[in-house]
């Protein structure tokens, strides 16, 4: 009589064994490139508070204009965005060109906003080589090609609005290393900080608010609402000085 | 024992692309085609939830099943076979449309959603011989693995 051996040896054995191996080197890969790429560098939508006292303006007309009209905007507010591409034109046209006014723009990026401190930083950083309002424009009329959409990833969505701003630096005719160095950076930070801290001193709570004269009004204002702010604000000659820091 | 090898690999290929989608992991290695600009496309995602993430769960479901048909007591099991090939028949379908959206809307091709389009057609192409093959036996859930070890008196 043969001895059966005491347990039979399992042929599939070597199959479990490879499956383990191929599960364990695929995610050890997988974890490799997470760790060594990471996350592309958000740029921080949460701002911490800024210098009020270091708010600075992007100006649009002649410094001296008899009225000023302050701007608190974020990029990716379709509001600001509705204003900028709507009714700005016409402003600069027929009030900034002529004299009667200048613009000042402030950034006031909502935290709920995934993109707009990035937005914030691209125009800024065009800003130095002059061409602010050009990449203004720009991030305004393609906000929604750039904006985050409902259930992407915040990573996702700042990588997809890095690129076109990258296009728009490209298209407005920007040195884009120098641009892009200076937007990696976040070179401006400290400007988009301090310009918000001003809009939360003067008690900004939506975008767009403007400030005309010594008028704030919240909304996206029509060209004719507008005009009748800078006619009322015209007589006194604007002395408030505007939004600045005084 | 090839569904199971390909469905690994499957859930590999579809997890990672989910984790690039959730932020995890910071860019896609892409030696061909243009893997961001299809992942980061509207169409990237499906019933709010990343597209990938329910390649996941479908290569996860063909795992199991490909695993379980590999066990004694399930060999030969139609049931088995022909959830395969039902899982297998719609993500075809499914990635066939997608790959349709990369060629011809998205106009950019991902190398990882080739990879995985392919992966999902020789599972399909494995699973129809396997449930062929179990029909041909015409044996429903009872057939001895042909692999059983020799009995010893």
């Amino acid at each position: 009589m043969v001895k059966p051996p005491a347990k039979a040896r399992d042929p599939k054995k070597p199959f479990y064994v490879i499956l383990g191996v191929v599960a364990v080197v695929g995610i050890a890969l997988i974890a490799m490139q997470a760790r060594g790429s990471g996350p592309t560098p958000q740029i921080v939508a949460e701002l911490p508070p800024g210098d009020a006292g270091k708010a600075q303006p992007y100006v649009y007309g002649r410094p001296d204009a008899p009225v000023t009209i302050s701007e608190f905007a974020d990029f990716e507010c379709p509001a600001c965005a509705q204003f900028a591409t709507l009714t700005e034109p016409d402003v600069r046209k027929r009030l900034a060109d002529a004299g009667q006014v200048s613009i000042r723009f402030y950034d006031f990026p909502l935290d709920q906003h995934r993109n707009s401190v990035l937005a914030s930083l691209s125009a800024a950083c065009a800003a130095d080589q002059n061409k602010f309002w050009e990449m203004h424009d720009r991030i305004f009329a393609g906000q929604d090609a750039w904006a985050t959409r409902p259930g992407e990833s915040d990573g996702a969505a700042n990588r997809r609005a890095s690129r076109l701003f990258a296009e728009y630096a490209k298209a407005i005719g920007l040195d884009e290393a120098a641009w892009s160095t200076c937007v990696e950076e976040q070179r401006h930070l400290e400007r988009i900080r301090a310009n918000r801290q001003l809009g939360i001193q003067r008690q900004v709570r939506s975008t767009p608010t403007f400030i005309v004269g010594n008028q704030m009004v919240p909304g996206a204002l029509s060209y004719d609402a507008l005009k009748r702010l800078v006619d009322q604000a015209a007589p006194r000659r604007d002395t408030s000085g505007g939004a600045g820091p005084r | 024992m090839t569904i199971a090898m390909l469905s690994l690999v499957g859930i590999l290929i579809a997890l990672y692309l989910t984790l690039y989608k959730l932020g995890v992991i910071g860019g896609l290695t892409c030696t061909v085609g243009s893997c961001e600009t299809v992942n980061t496309s509207r169409w990237a995602t499906f019933l709010g939830l990343p597209v990938a993430a329910w390649g996941v769960g479908a290569y996860v479901a063909l795992f199991a099943l490909s695993l379980a048909g590999t066990a004694d007591r399930h060999a030969g099991s139609q049931t088995i076979s022909v959830l395969l090939v039902a899982i297998a028949a719609w993500s075809v379908l499914f990635s066939a449309w997608l790959t349709y959206l990369e060629l011809f809307v998205i106009r950019a091709i991902c190398i990882w959603c080739v990879a995985s389009a392919v992966l999902l057609v020789a599972i399909l192409v494995v699973s129809v011989m396997d449930w062929r093959g179990s029909r041909g036996r015409g044996v429903r859930g009872s057939r001895a693995p042909v692999d059983t070890p020799p009995r010893v008196q």
